[in-house]
């Protein structure tokens, strides 16, 4: 998903879940802020690197893909992008390295998208935000695996885009190239995507770099051959999918909100956006790069109040001019501590199963202060909220 | 990474810097001793593509590719042992392709980290210059003074860098903390 709809449509979802207006804007950046929020960005900001929300696409070239290397970019993605779906698979017959790439393979209403959205609960709207992000990648990045991975994340030529609906559906080859500085041609299918790399290991072969941006457009239905599907053919709804992400962010928030008594998988609040649903579905169903105009028109109309646009300076300065003991108040500070919360809840998760590709999880509970200096802030935010 | 992990990862970190030392201490030797490392590893990748394609990719959709892949770098790699005599050539293509390739991505990296303000902008350029100096210092060492012994060092020096840091990572904390 792009900033259209971690942006803007999460705006329009807030408000549906009854969020004030300033509040609304608040999570939106927030869910935004996931996007941006590298190792590069941090150290400007001389703050925690710990905290990592994603990899630009250098940070990335240049990353190291040895163990610590390969499980700093699994606890980024798979966190914040690719939330795993089963984290113990029944497969037969496969060998515990496939199985452990197989168990990171994104999919919707997992256990760990409960435990995402309970995360957030009683926390902070920065919270919220990193939630939403996280929720909302679920239904985009469906079958694909936040880690480097040939097995699972690789497609071959057998893709097809599916445009008009019912009888009248046509397929459409999908071509793809390798420029990432030319923008994908919808007039003719053609698309960038990640270049094939033989190699298990190699960044190309991470989430759905091999399948380009075509998980991030609303619009889109395709089908194609996972790689870990055994020749079984996968037809991905967009519109529909959106839709459903959508309905279920309104649900998560409310619930967020206390109006909702729990959060269950598969719940959609479909009613709160029956009188606008029409409007949404032209909106996922347009073809066109960027939704970003539509999206705001939509929220300013439900809010009656103008939507600026991210500005990634937003509240930099304020971290950087607040004291060191106060840093954890700013916004970003309290952004830090929630994306923090939820990288060590789900590599946690993914430790407990079994799987190390994530890394090493230590309980402070168990074990005391050990580990990765940066987390500890979590126990002082812990402390506090049990004061 | 666990005890197993960070004890094998300063072993092997240990292991190469006494190549180094042995390569510093006799220079023929040296030069032969780089030469056979670099055509073993291009074997050894054929090998674990075999390997992971028995255990991996033949799950995968359009596998296959990968065994036929390994049988390739296999054969092209018993080839590339049969030249080890020649150690300019080794050592220029690898001086060449891997710091050449890193220096190009450090300098990159180095320009989108100031574009964030971030001062970590200079480490990156510096590292990157290195890196691209070393590749363009060893196609003039090989190409116009025809000098093994600098194609030697430049190696050596590249080698003790990756040893350090493998010991050094084996003293990292690396465990996520998790609050109940």
């Amino acid at each position: 998903m792009q900033k259209d709809f971690h942006y803007y449509a999460t705006y329009c979802a807030a408000y549906l879940a009854g969020y004030s207006h300033q509040e609304c804007l608040d999570i939106c950046y927030s869910a935004q802020f996931v996007d941006w929020c590298s190792v590069t960005l941090l150290s400007a900001l001389k703050a925690p690197k710990a905290a990592a929300t994603t990899q630009l696409q250098l940070e990335l070239m240049d990353a190291r893909t040895d163990l610590l290397g390969l499980q700093d970019i699994t606890r980024i993605w798979s966190s914040f992008h690719f939330l795993p779906y089963q984290l113990k698979p029944t497969l037969t017959k496969r060998c515990k390295s496939y199985i452990d790439k197989y168990a990171l393979i994104c999919n919707v209403n997992g256990d760990l998208v409960v435990d995402t959205v309970n995360l957030a609960k009683g926390r902070s709207l920065q919270a919220v935000g990193v939630a939403m992000h996280v929720l909302a990648d679920t239904w985009a990045h469906r079958y694909f695996a936040g880690t480097p991975s040939l097995v699972i994340n690789n497609t071959n030529y057998y893709f097809y885009e599916l445009i008009g609906s019912g009888k009248e559906t046509k397929e459409r080859r999908i071509t793809f190239r390798h420029s990432a500085s030319t923008p994908d041609d919808l007039e003719h299918s053609i698309y960038t995507n990640t270049i094939f790399q033989s190699s298990e290991r190699s960044i190309m072969n991470l989430g759905h770099g091999r399948a380009g941006h075509l998980p991030d457009y609303s619009f889109i239905r395709y089908k194609y051959l996972p790689a870990w599907g055994e020749y079984g053919e996968i037809v991905k709804n967009n519109p529909s999918d959106y839709l459903n992400a959508f309905c279920q962010m309104i649900y998560a928030m409310k619930y967020l909100r206390g109006i909702e008594r729990s959060f269950e998988k598969s719940r959609y609040d479909v009613t709160a956006i029956a009188p606008w649903e029409a409007r949404i579905k032209e909106i996922l169903t347009r073809r066109q790069l960027d939704a970003c105009e539509d999206w705001r028109a939509l929220g300013e109309q439900l809010s009656g109040e103008s939507i600026e646009d991210f500005d990634l300076e937003k509240y930099q300065q304020e971290y950087l001019d607040a004291p060191k003991t106060g840093k954890d108040d700013t916004f970003i500070g309290k952004f830090i501590l929630a994306a923090m919360a939820q990288k060590s809840m789900v590599t946690n998760k993914i430790y407990k199963s079994g799987n190390k590709l994530a890394g090493f999880s230590v309980d402070y509970n168990e074990h005391g202060l050990r580990g990765i200096r940066d987390y500890f802030r979590l126990v002082n935010q812990a402390k506090e909220e049990s004061e | 990474m666990n005890r197993r992990q960070r004890i094998e990862s300063f072993l092997v970190g240990l292991g190469m810097l006494l190549c180094c030392c042995v390569m510093v201490l006799n220079a023929t030797v040296g030069y032969y001793l780089a030469a056979i490392i670099i055509s073993v590893s291009m074997l050894s990748f054929g090998v674990r593509l075999l390997v992971y394609y028995q255990t991996m990719a033949r799950h995968m959709v359009g596998g296959k590719a990968m065994l036929f892949l390994g049988i390739l770098v296999l054969n092209f790699s018993a080839f590339i042992i049969s030249l080890v005599n020649t150690p300019m050539l080794f050592l220029l293509l690898y001086l060449l392709l891997f710091h050449g390739f890193s220096g190009a991505i450090s300098v990159l990296r180095a320009k989108e980290a100031r574009s964030f303000s971030a001062a970590s902008w200079v480490l990156s350029l510096l590292m990157g210059i290195a890196n691209l100096g070393v590749a363009l210092g060893a196609v003039f060492a090989a190409l116009f003074l025809r000098s093994l012994e600098i194609l030697g060092y430049l190696y050596f020096a590249g080698m003790l860098c990756s040893a350090l840091v493998r010991m050094a990572s084996a003293f990292r904390r690396t465990e996520i903390v998790y609050i109940q």
